[in-house]
């Protein structure tokens, strides 16, 4: 039964189908910015944004769109919130969009954009897709935080650049390397199954 | 901006010293999903390599003749996936018509391929680093074969690590990741190989 | 797929590209001064970490292959130069902004963007090994361990980033000097 204002699909985005930990997709720019609690919220926000945004888009215009030409359409849209958010946040927050680099406009080929566009927004009214959009963003936006502070706090020993651990404290460089990147995301996948094979018992 | 035009060194830092997979973080999503097999693996490499140096041509033409003059820089982000994403279309067609042997061969990676993003990425960095349309050309070579190299080797071990003991949580993509990691850390070696 | 839904299907792409593109045409005009505007603080800002006494700047010149600014002190003397390099480091090019005063030496040295080690390469943006070149020209600008007339330490463990960043400076400096000889 589809209700006007569901929830539902917001809280989906956020844990059970979190889409980096059970979806597993858009993994690239993830393991890219997470060094640093402040890019993760920067790129996170910014993905909350394109994602709200192009899912409100392809609900309104839903209808119109002839179903052999959905794909292509999509990719306009999305393609043109994500240069909206380029070069506003090139505007505004240059030492963010510098440290973004070229993982912002890549944002373009995330498959979680296009999934969602496909999968839901094309489906459901306005609401329920601004819902879905802002849930899943949200649910990238802590999975890329919690990766991040994994990576940041023993890797530099700041959180969001405020020195927690110290000045004696040798950084654990690996960790904001890419080998260490790929570790704790490893190691993070592996959590997860271990959780969720003990709540399956 | 990359102060050394040699082609053969420009070659070598996309292969191997910025390696796109193990130092980039880029074409992720497609690696891990189909280094299960080497076969798949080969095919996809194959595909990649094609695609991501007839596309970064391609949309090297596009931004340098048609985006330029206009000044259209700020449409790039569209113009290039859409770039990519005809030329994909548009070559599967070609493919199966002319060459149904290497359209099998590519099998369903062919259309998979537009949602990888070390061909945008290709694209997009070709552009920033400001290379000439041959310095393009070598540079997507050099990116593509890295991909293709590490995809090769990394289904290779993941078939023997398929019968190795491996604690049931870890099972899968968990050490896929970690083994991509340790392979991260080994390419690390290659930073400073050169002065690039 | 039939003549009517080509068409349709074309029509529409062909709208939503128009209207997408006026947006960001729309966006582009609204944000560009705003972007170039940054840029200009940013330099202008760093100019100014180098040269204290600076009040004005000239616009971005290029003579001979190098990219300078000029640098005007409030009474609008000009009190030198600050350069733009790319020396080739250990992990890749290396952007410094390196001032010049009149007497053609080493006013400062700003680390711009790198792409060194975290932690070994990445010491060469602190303070403590860039004031080193204050004041200095010729050959004292070598390594002390490359050049027994050099004075400039370099960063344990980051010989190579140290080294690039001495000798693009260097480099600079002695560009300068045999110029205008």
């Amino acid at each position: 039964m589809k209700q006007l204002i569901d929830f539902r699909s917001f809280y989906a985005g956020i844990w059970k189908e979190n889409p980096i930990f059970f979806i597993m997709l858009g993994l690239c720019p993830l393991l890219a910015v997470s060094a640093s609690l402040k890019d993760a919220l920067g790129m996170g926000a910014a993905f909350m944004f394109v994602l709200a945004g192009s899912n409100i888009t392809v609900s309104c215009i839903r209808r119109w769109v002839p179903s052999h030409i959905r794909i292509p359409v999509f990719i306009v849209v999305i393609a043109t919130f994500v240069t909206v958010v380029d070069y506003s946040m090139a505007a505004f927050l240059p030492p963010l969009h510098r440290n973004l680099g070229v993982y912002l406009p890549l944002m373009v080929v995330n498959c979680i954009l296009l999934g969602r566009a496909e999968a839901f927004a094309s489906k459901n009214n306005i609401i329920n897709s601004a819902l879905d959009g802002l849930g899943m963003g949200l649910g990238f936006t802590l999975a890329i935080l919690v990766i991040a502070a994994i990576r940041e706090i023993p890797g530099q020993g700041t959180v969001f650049g405020i020195n927690i651990l110290g000045k004696n404290y040798t950084p654990f460089l690996i960790m904001i390397m890419p080998p260490g990147a790929f570790l704790v995301i490893g190691f993070l996948m592996a959590l997860k199954n271990r959780i969720g094979r003990k709540n399956k018992c | 901006m990359l102060n050394q035009s040699n082609i053969g060194l420009i070659f070598l830092s996309a292969f191997l010293v910025n390696n796109i997979l193990l130092i980039r973080f880029l074409g992720l999503c497609s690696f891990i999903g189909i280094s299960t097999h080497l076969r798949s693996s080969v095919g996809m490499g194959m595909a990649v390599v094609f695609v991501t140096v007839m596309a970064c041509s391609i949309s090297w033409a596009v931004y340098d003749y048609l985006l330029i003059p206009f000044h259209l820089e700020y449409l790039r982000t569209a113009a290039f996936i859409l770039t990519i994403a005809s030329f994909v279309q548009f070559e599967e067609i070609i493919i199966r018509k002319k060459v149904p042997a290497l359209y099998k061969a590519f099998g369903i990676y062919l259309p998979l391929i537009t949602t990888n993003c070390a061909i945008l990425a290709s694209a997009f960095l070709g552009i920033d680093y400001k290379l000439s349309f041959i310095q393009n050309l070598v540079f997507a070579f050099g990116i593509s074969f890295g991909y293709c190299f590490i995809i090769i080797l990394f289904a290779s071990i993941r078939e023997r690590v398929d019968s190795a003991p491996i604690p049931a949580s870890f099972r899968g993509v968990p050490i896929a990741f970690i083994l991509t990691g340790l392979m991260s850390l080994a390419f690390m070696g290659f930073k400073g190989l050169f002065r690039l | 797929m039939n003549k009517k839904e080509i068409i349709t299907g074309i029509v529409v792409l062909l709208l939503v590209s128009l209207l997408s593109g006026y947006l960001l045409s729309w966006l582009y005009g609204a944000t560009r001064p705003r972007i170039d505007e940054q840029k200009k603080i940013e330099a202008a800002r760093i100019n100014r970490e180098i040269f204290p006494e600076a009040a004005s700047f000239s616009d971005v010149t290029s003579e001979d292959s190098m990219t300078f600014v000029k640098v005007f002190n409030a009474e609008g003397n000009a009190v030198g130069r600050v350069f733009d390099i790319f020396p080739a480091g250990y992990g890749g090019p290396i952007e410094a902004k390196v001032g010049i005063d009149k007497e053609l030496r080493v006013k400062g040295a700003r680390i711009l963007s790198h792409t060194e080690t975290p932690g070994l390469g990445s010491k060469i943006t602190g303070m403590g090994f860039l004031d080193q070149f204050k004041e200095k020209a010729g050959t004292s600008l070598y390594l002390k361990k490359d050049n027994p007339e050099g004075t400039v330490d370099a960063i344990t463990g980051a010989t190579i980033s140290s080294r690039a960043v001495a000798d693009g400076i260097r480099k600079l400096q002695e560009k300068l000097s045999g110029a205008e000889k």
